[in-house]
C-alpha cells in the first residue's frame, strides 16, 4: 500500500535515475525468475504428455497389483515395432509400494533420530564433542549417494546375508523370492543414514536460533531443561522440522542409484505377513526402476512407461512441497515476528 | 550478557576479595522468621514528603511479614565476586527495589533468589536463601521457581497463543495435563490481576507475540501469577517499554504488592521512588544501604548512597 502511494508522488529529477536503475534490475530478475518457472512448467507438461499413453491404456489399474511387474516391463520392452501393437499392460503396485515403504520408514526413523540428536548437540553435548560432531554432520550431508551405495553393497549387504539370513529363512520364501542380502532392510538403513545429516543440520541451526529468553522464561516458571526443550524450543521450531522433513523426503523419494544397488532391484512387493523375513526381502522403488532401465528408453512404449514413473515422482514431490508449505504456514502462526 | 558485564566490572574492581566458597551445606531445614515488622505509618524522623507518590502512603498501612531472606549470600563467577555477603529481607505486602549502578550485582542477586543464576555454568554461591522459614536448598529447584516467579528485562512470551502462555506453568506442573475448562478460571484471574484481561478477553487464541511490548510484559506477569507465586522478581521490567506502558506496569506492580512480595531491580530512581516501599542500594557487590524508601531517598545514611541518589535526583 505504502509503496503504491509512493509511486504516485511526483519524483524529483535526480531520483528518476535511481528509479530507472531499480526498474531495470527488477525487470532482469523478473525475467530470470519467469524463465525458471517456464522451464519447470514446460518440464512437467512434457513429462505428463509423454506419460499419458501408459496411464490411458491401463486406467486406474495402473496403480493396482497383478502379475509380475518385471515380466510386464519386459513385455513392454519387447513390444512389436508397429505403433498399433505397442504393449502397455502394467500393474505398478510393487514399485509404488516399495517407494512408499522405503521412503516412509526411513523418513520416520530419521525424524525421530535427527530431532533427538539435534537436541543432544545443542543442549547436552560437551563443547569438545560438539566441535567434532557438527562439521562431521555437515560433511556427511554432502556425501554423494553412490558412495553410500558402494559401502552398502560391499559391507552391509554381505553382513546381512551372512548373519541375518539363515538357510531356513531362505527356504521359507524360496518359492516366491530369493534372499541374497539386498533387501529393504539395507535400503531403509542406508537411506536413513543418508538423510539424517541433512535433517540434523537444519534442526540444529533452528534450535540455535531459539531465543535464550524463551528457555529462561520456562526455567523461571519451574520447568526443567528437558521439558522446556520439548514444550518451548521444539514447538517453536516446528516449521524448520517440517522444512527438514520435506527436504529429506524429497531426497529419499528421488534416491535411485543407492537403492538400486542395495535394495535388490527386483519388482517385488515384500509381504508383511512374513514376519522378520519381510525386512530381508528385496524391492525396487520408482526412481531405481527408471535408472535401471535407462538403456531401454528408445523403445517408445517402454520410454513412455518410464515417463509415467517420472510423472508419479514429480506429482508426489509437488504435493510434498505443498503439504510442507501448508504445515509450515500453520505452525509458524505463533512464531511470526518472534526473532 | 548482563552477567558477563558484571563479572568483568567486578573482577577489575579493587578491593573486591574472593570469599571462601564452600559447597552448600544445609544446616537446618527450618529457620525462624522475623514477624511483625511494621511498614507504616511513615517514620516521622525521616519524613516521606518528597515521595508523596510512594505506594506505601496511598493505601492503608499493612502489616508486613518476612517472606524471604538471604544470609551472607555471596555469588562469584569463576573467581570474580558479583555479590558479597548480602543479607536481604523480602517482606510480603511490600515492593522492594534494588538500585545501584550497572554491574553492582543487583541482577545477580535477584537471579539468585530463584536460583536462576545457577544456569550460568561458572556461577558459584555461598550463604543461605530462606523462603518461608525453609532453606531453599532443601527443596526442588523447580518447586522454588514456581513459588518465586520472575519477569525479565525483555518481555519473553512464548510463541503460543495468549491462553497457552498463561496456562503454560500450570500445564507443565504435573504429569497429568489439566483440561482447558479447568484452566480457564485461573488464566482469566491471572490476566485480570495483571491488568490485561480487558484488552485480550476477546482474542485469547491470538498469538502472544502479536501483542505490543507493554502488553507482552503484562502477559509475562500474568504467566507468573498463574502459578500463584509468593514472591515476584522483576528484572528491570520496564527498560524496554515506552512511558505509557511503564506507567501501566507500575500501577500493576503496586496493586499486586498486597498479594505477592515484589522485588524489582531498576536503574530508574524515579521509578523506584514511585513504587518502592523499601529500597536496597548496592555498590560493587556490597549492599550499602537497606531501608524504607522514604529514608533511603530522603535521608540516606551512607555517603555512597547519598552520592548515587543525589545524582539521580539532581
Amino acid at each position: 500500500m505504502e509503496a503504491a502511494s509512493l509511486n504516485n508522488v511526483e519524483v524529483q529529477a535526480p531520483d528518476l535515475d535511481i528509479d530507472r536503475t531499480d526498474r531495470r534490475v527488477e525487470l532482469l530478475l523478473g525475467a530470470l525468475a519467469s524463465t525458471i518457472l517456464l522451464l519447470i512448467a514446460g518440464m512437467i507438461l512434457f513429462v505428463l504428455i509423454k506419460a499419458l499413453p501408459s496411464f490411458t491404456h491401463n486406467g486406474l489399474a495402473w496403480f493396482g497389483a497383478g502379475g509380475s511387474v518385471d515380466d510386464q516391463l519386459m513385455d513392454i520392452f519387447n513390444s512389436p515395432a508397429d505403433p498399433a501393437d505397442y504393449v502397455y499392460h502394467l500393474r505398478a503396485w510393487p514399485l509404488l509400494y516399495a517407494t512408499v515403504l522405503i521412503t516412509g520408514v526411513a523418513v520416520v526413523i530419521s525424524v525421530v533420530f535427527s530431532v533427538l540428536s539435534a537436541i543432544f548437540i545443542v543442549e547436552f553435548a560437551p563443547d569438545r564433542l560438539r566441535r567434532i560432531i557438527e562439521p562431521v554432520v555437515k560433511l556427511l550431508a554432502a556425501v554423494p549417494s553412490v558412495i553410500y551405495g558402494l559401502i552398502g553393497i560391499l559391507v552391509v549387504v554381505p553382513f546381512v546375508a551372512h548373519h541375518l539370513i539363515s538357510e531356513d529363512r531362505k527356504e521359507s520364501v524360496a518359492y516366491v523370492i530369493q534372499l541374497d542380502g539386498t533387501s529393504i532392510l539395507v535400503g531403509i538403513f542406508i537411506l536413513t543414514v543418508m538423510i539424517c545429516p541433512i535433517m540434523i543440520a537444519i534442526i540444529v541451526d533452528a534450535l540455535r536460533s531459539v531465543p535464550d529468553k524463551w528457555v529462561e522464561g520456562a526455567a523461571a516458571l519451574g520447568v526443567n531443561r528437558w521439558r522446556a526443550m520439548r514444550t518451548v524450543s521444539l514447538r517453536a521450531i516446528r516449521p524448520a522440522i517440517v522444512a527438514a522433513l520435506v527436504l529429506a523426503t524429497a531426497r529419499a523419494l528421488g534416491e535411485a542409484i543407492m537403492l538400486s544397488m542395495v535394495a535388490g532391484s527386483v519388482g517385488f512387493a515384500p509381504n508383511p505377513m512374513d514376519g522378520f523375513t519381510f525386512f530381508l526381502e528385496p524391492a525396487r522403488p520408482l526412481a531405481s526402476t527408471i535408472v535401471d532401465n535407462a538403456e531401454g528408453l528408445s523403445v517408445v512404449p517402454f520410454g513412455q512407461t518410464m515417463y509415467a514413473f517420472a510423472a508419479i515422482l514429480l506429482i508426489s514431490s509437488a504435493f510434498l512441497s505443498f503439504a510442507g508449505w501448508a504445515a509450515r504456514k500453520s505452525f509458524s502462526r505463533y512464531t511470526l515476528g518472534a526473532r | 550478557m548482563e552477567l558477563k558485564e558484571e563479572q568483568t566490572q567486578n573482577g577489575s574492581a579493587p578491593g573486591a576479595e574472593v570469599p571462601p566458597l564452600r559447597q552448600i551445606v544445609v544446616e537446618s531445614e527450618t529457620v525462624p522468621i522475623r514477624v511483625g515488622d511494621y511498614a507504616g505509618p511513615p517514620d516521622p524522623e525521616y519524613g516521606r514528603e518528597p515521595w508523596q507518590l510512594n505506594a506505601g502512603l496511598d493505601s492503608d498501612p499493612i502489616w508486613v511479614e518476612e517472606r524471604m531472606r538471604t544470609e551472607a549470600l555471596s555469588i562469584a563467577y569463576g573467581g570474580k565476586v558479583a555479590v558479597s555477603a548480602v543479607d536481604l529481607e523480602v517482606n510480603s505486602g511490600e515492593v522492594l527495589a534494588l538500585i545501584g549502578p550497572s554491574g553492582c550485582g543487583k541482577t545477580t542477586l535477584l537471579r539468585s533468589l530463584n536460583r536462576l543464576v545457577e544456569l550460568t555454568p561458572a556461577a558459584r554461591r555461598t550463604g543461605r536463601i530462606i523462603l518461608d522459614n525453609q532453606d531453599v536448598d532443601t527443596f526442588d529447584v523447580t518447586r522454588l521457581r514456581s513459588r518465586v516467579g520472575m519477569l525479565f528485562q525483555q518481555p519473553n512470551p512464548f510463541p503460543m497463543s495468549i491462553f497457552d502462555n498463561v496456562a503454560y506453568g500450570l500445564r507443565e506442573r504435573g504429569s497429568k495435563k489439566p483440561r482447558r475448562k479447568q484452566l480457564e478460571p485461573i488464566v482469566v484471574d491471572a490476566l485480570e490481576r495483571a491488568g490485561l484481561w480487558d484488552e485480550v478477553s476477546s482474542n485469547l487464541n491470538h498469538p502472544a507475540l502479536a501483542l505490543s511490548g507493554g502488553q507482552q510484559q503484562r502477559l509475562c506477569i500474568a504467566r507468573s501469577l498463574a502459578v500463584s507465586p509468593e514472591v515476584l522478581l522483576l528484572d528491570e521490567p520496564c527498560s524496554a517499554l515506552d512511558p505509557i506502558s511503564t506507567g501501566i506496569i507500575e500501577e500493576t506492580i503496586v496493586e499486586l504488592r498486597n498479594e505477592v512480595a515484589i522485588v524489582i531491580v531498576t536503574h530508574n530512581l524515579q521509578q523506584a521512588a514511585r513504587i518502592a516501599d523499601r529500597v536496597a542500594f548496592m555498590y560493587l557487590g556490597d549492599m550499602v544501604e537497606y531501608g524504607p524508601a522514604g529514608q533511603v531517598f530522603g535521608a540516606p545514611r551512607e555517603a555512597r548512597t547519598q552520592e548515587y541518589v543525589g545524582g539521580g535526583f539532581g
